[in-house]
């Protein structure tokens, strides 16, 4: 297990590392942060000392070898367009977007996980079709498309609810829901997949002919076996809070990550950009791993041979 | 014991009532609530670091300075903190001060915030306080006040700005943005000149209550203002990045103004009788820039061409509904004498520009048209008309979408055309020539154009204080940059449009600026 552990570890450094690496190059190589965040019509001295203020004007190896080292000692750089420190802007936005992202990740467990196993318990009647023609339609809906058109009925035409904006709980429910929709239909679709695979093995047969209770059959053998690929799309989900809602934040003007991250990479914010990069890298990676610490969990063969589990 | 006799008891009750009545009065002033794509570029109120469209918009409401401009009405230059002034000589103005003035901390405003606000702490850098500007304000303050010298205190309430050079546009400089008048009590109490600048402290008929940069500023009414009491009790500036969001929220009632409305957008709001779509023409003109070191542009016949090609009237039809309007260059009416008004765009007449094409030896070798996606308002949609004219002509323009600008004005070979806009921010044409085409202007710097006639006749313009000069000068820069020698060709007026509640009276301005002022309120 400590091996299993100290490997997942290393390979989460890794991929931190390699983000880390990923985000300041492709930031540096797309264009002037001191030309875009000055405008068009600064003068060029100003957009000099700009660049001058904030290191641009040094060789890009050692801009990057001083950023490297300044994330190992916890500095993770300051805004350039304020000066303020990136982790406490981006610490500020935390809140206003996991406000958005947990209750709609509990929507998107809380109707697509039994919408998916109702559907696969009653394969090919009504209700598995109706299931399924919804949840089609949530997922290949884009987000914008479906906010808009949520915005324009409850909002616009009957005034029930606000169009934008974080100013109370009523200000939430329409992002939301956007949020959710989405993703219950994928995992809707997912866990009726699985369902039905896992419904069609032999144990299941077996369990039956033995005079297993059908609801036991499902509960103790069906469910457990089906829910490795749910938690995976799941844990993805949980990886995805911090900066998972980037549209849904720009159509109902949420000041969350997302927003801010729209903001700092137009503005080629490097510190900020790279702050949310870092931290959703490690949202992303701690996710993973906790979802591979789960298969051992559901499936007690997974713990015997960690290493082909997570190959 | 206190007598009390029926007449004492009504004064004493009048006398109780009549504040809380007054509380009432002003209770009864509404909150107003605005849509805007970005509240600031910079995440700060203070102009010296804010120099974008988007910050024109709010700082008359918080901040003021000496010289006002009547953004309602023609734009002409009008009293402001100063109520009058003279010339003392070619490069000193002396201003009287306006008296009985109030910053929003109560301080009164006195010549010593004036020349505070003018001090090396607040505007050059490397100041007693030690709180420096941000890189780049400073050089915005320099670019702005291009041989200021100092402000010197006369009395309490008389300055005088000194110029190391002759100009006659150092009245019209104290009426830029970035002059408007600081609290020195205040800033000195910031920590940083960035805090500072997220909660300035200034003279305006609002004061900053609440700046949350990307989601909301919050502008409460100053009742002590030197005008009178504001005619809103609450202003508030809301962060809506997308149109149909800001349109949404106005329909739905969320919000009583949405700004920056797309022209293709005015119909569909209108027809809703609660609604209407003020604005129009502003001091903005849409301009493409060319530059002369790329191979093919080197020519002037070639560049001559690509300016007869573009029918602009079509694009002003199409796309802007006829809003807006073909100006004269980059000459505006309300330069005054120093108008230019015989100065015309060149004729879209393609005959011409095939005519010239030939002339120039060209053979269809490619021209890269750099462009951003709707930086500004139709953009995208003006390049494709653009290019299809071209084509016609004859021209091989291709159309690059980029991002940002710093992609933009990159240079490399390719660099050939591009789109930018211009603001006349003065009724001079200095202001607006002089730091863009001029010696050392932005075009100058990155190498795209230089006329050496030209930038001499520029240094004219920004340093002669012969009127007729300075004309003749200005007329001859027009006919080179435009026709000559083209550095750019004018489009069209810029327009800016504003969605409102059809029921509250108010004008928009003929630029950025939205005026919430009680002139402006209920007119």
């Amino acid at each position: 297990m400590l091996r299993f552990l100290a490997f997942r570890l290393a390979r989460a450094a890794l991929t931190i590392a390699m983000v880390v690496t990923f985000a300041f190059i492709v930031l540096r190589m797309s264009g002037d942060p001191a030309q875009i965040i000055m405008g068009a019509d600064a003068p060029p001295e100003a957009v000099d000392a700009f660049r001058t203020a904030w290191g641009l004007d040094r060789p890009l190896w050692e801009q990057y070898f001083h950023y490297f080292g300044a994330i190992l000692s916890g500095d993770l750089g300051r805004s350039m367009r304020d000066g303020r420190d990136a982790i406490v802007l981006v610490a500020e936005r935390i809140p206003a977007t996991l406000a958005l992202t947990i209750p709609a990740l509990l929507i998107k467990v809380g109707i697509g996980v039994p919408a998916g196993i109702y559907a696969a318990l009653h394969r090919n009647s009504l209700a598995d079709r109706i299931v399924m023609v919804i949840a089609v339609a949530g997922f290949t809906v884009p987000s914008f498309v479906l906010g808009l058109i949520l915005v324009l009925v409850f909002a616009v035409q009957l005034g029930w609810l606000p169009s934008g904006g974080q100013e109370s709980w009523r200000h939430a429910i329409l992002p939301i829901i956007t949020l959710g929709v989405g993703g219950a239909a994928v995992l809707a679709r997912f866990t009726r997949s699985a369902m039905l695979e896992v419904l069609g093995q032999p144990f299941i047969r077996t369990a039956s002919a033995k005079g297993v209770p059908w609801r036991m059959v499902v509960t103790n053998h069906a469910l457990p076996n089906a829910a490795i690929p749910t938690v995976t799309i799941i844990g993805f989900m949980v990886g995805s809070l911090i900066a998972g809602a980037v549209v849904v934040e720009s159509v109902f003007s949420w000041p969350g990550v997302g927003r801010l991250l729209v903001v700092a990479v137009s503005n080629r914010d490097l510190a900020v950009v790279q702050c949310i990069l870092l931290l959703v890298a490690c949202t992303m990676v701690v996710a993973n791993l906790v979802v591979d610490l789960l298969y051992g969990l559901l499936d007690p063969r997974l713990r015997s041979a960690p290493r082909q589990a997570t190959a | 014991m206190v007598a009390l006799s029926r007449r004492t008891a009504l004064a004493s009750a009048a006398g109780l009532s009549l504040p809380r009545l007054a509380i009432a009065q002003a209770d009864q002033r509404p909150t107003i609530t605005v849509a805007v794509q970005e509240i600031t570029t910079s995440n700060m109120l203070e102009m010296l670091a804010e120099q974008s469209n988007v910050g024109t918009r709010i700082f008359r409401n918080f901040v003021e300075p000496l010289v006002d401009t009547d953004w309602v009405g023609d734009m002409s230059l009008k009293p402001g903190l100063a109520t009058g002034w003279s010339r003392i000589s070619d490069s000193v103005v002396e201003f009287r001060l306006r008296q009985g003035v109030r910053f929003h901390n109560g301080d009164p405003f006195t010549a010593e915030e004036v020349a505070f606000s003018f001090s090396a702490d607040r505007m050059w850098g490397n100041g007693p306080l030690g709180k420096n500007p941000p890189a780049g304000a400073a050089q915005i303050a320099r670019r702005s006040f291009p041989g200021f010298e100092r402000m010197e205190v006369v009395d309490s309430h008389t300055v005088r700005l000194v110029n190391r050079t002759p100009d006659l546009t150092l009245e019209g400089q104290m009426a830029r943005t970035a002059s408007v008048i600081a609290n020195r009590r205040a800033f000195a109490g910031a920590a940083t000149w960035q805090d500072w600048a997220r909660r300035p402290v200034g003279t305006g008929p609002y004061k900053v209550t609440e700046f949350n940069p990307d989601r909301i500023l919050v502008l409460d009414a100053f009742d002590e203002h030197w005008a009178g009491r504001p005619p809103i009790r609450r202003l508030r500036f809301v962060e809506i990045p997308e149109v149909a969001s800001r349109v949404n929220a106005l329909l739905s009632g969320e919000v009583d103004f949405a700004c920056d409305i797309p022209p293709d957008q005015i119909a569909t709001i209108e027809r809703n009788p609660r609604f209407e779509v003020a604005g129009g023409v502003i001091n903005n003109t849409r301009i493409i820039v060319f530059d002369k070191t790329h191979a093919v542009l080197g020519n002037p016949l070639v560049r001559r061409a690509l300016t007869h090609s573009i029918d602009r009237q079509a694009i002003i039809d199409a796309l802007w509904g006829g809003r807006v309007s073909v100006p004269r260059g980059l000459s505006w009416d309300f330069y005054a004498d120093m108008h230019v008004a015989e100065n015309e765009v060149p004729r879209f007449d393609l005959a011409e520009a095939r005519r010239l094409l030939r002339e120039a030896g060209y053979r269809g070798e490619p021209i890269p048209y750099r462009c951003l996606n709707n930086y500004y308002t139709n953009q995208t949609a003006t390049a494709q008309i653009l290019v299809e004219g071209w084509r016609a002509a004859g021209l091989n323009v291709q159309l690059q979408m980029l991002e940002n600008w710093s992609q933009i004005t990159a240079r490399s070979p390719t660099r050939a055309i591009r789109d930018w806009s211009q603001t006349a921010s003065l009724p001079d044409p200095v202001a607006q020539m002089v730091p863009n085409w001029g010696r050392n202007g932005a075009t100058w710097n990155n190498g795209e154009w230089r006329n050496e006639e030209f930038v001499d006749l520029g240094d004219t313009l920004q340093t002669s204080v012969d009127r007729a000069a300075r004309r003749a000068a200005w007329a001859r820069m027009l006919r080179i940059v435009e026709h000559e020698d083209p550095g750019y060709t004018a489009l069209h007026r810029n327009g800016n449009f504003t969605a409102k509640r059809r029921d509250i009276r108010w004008r928009a301005a003929q630029s950025f600026v939205m005026d919430f002022r009680g002139e402006n309120w209920g007119a």
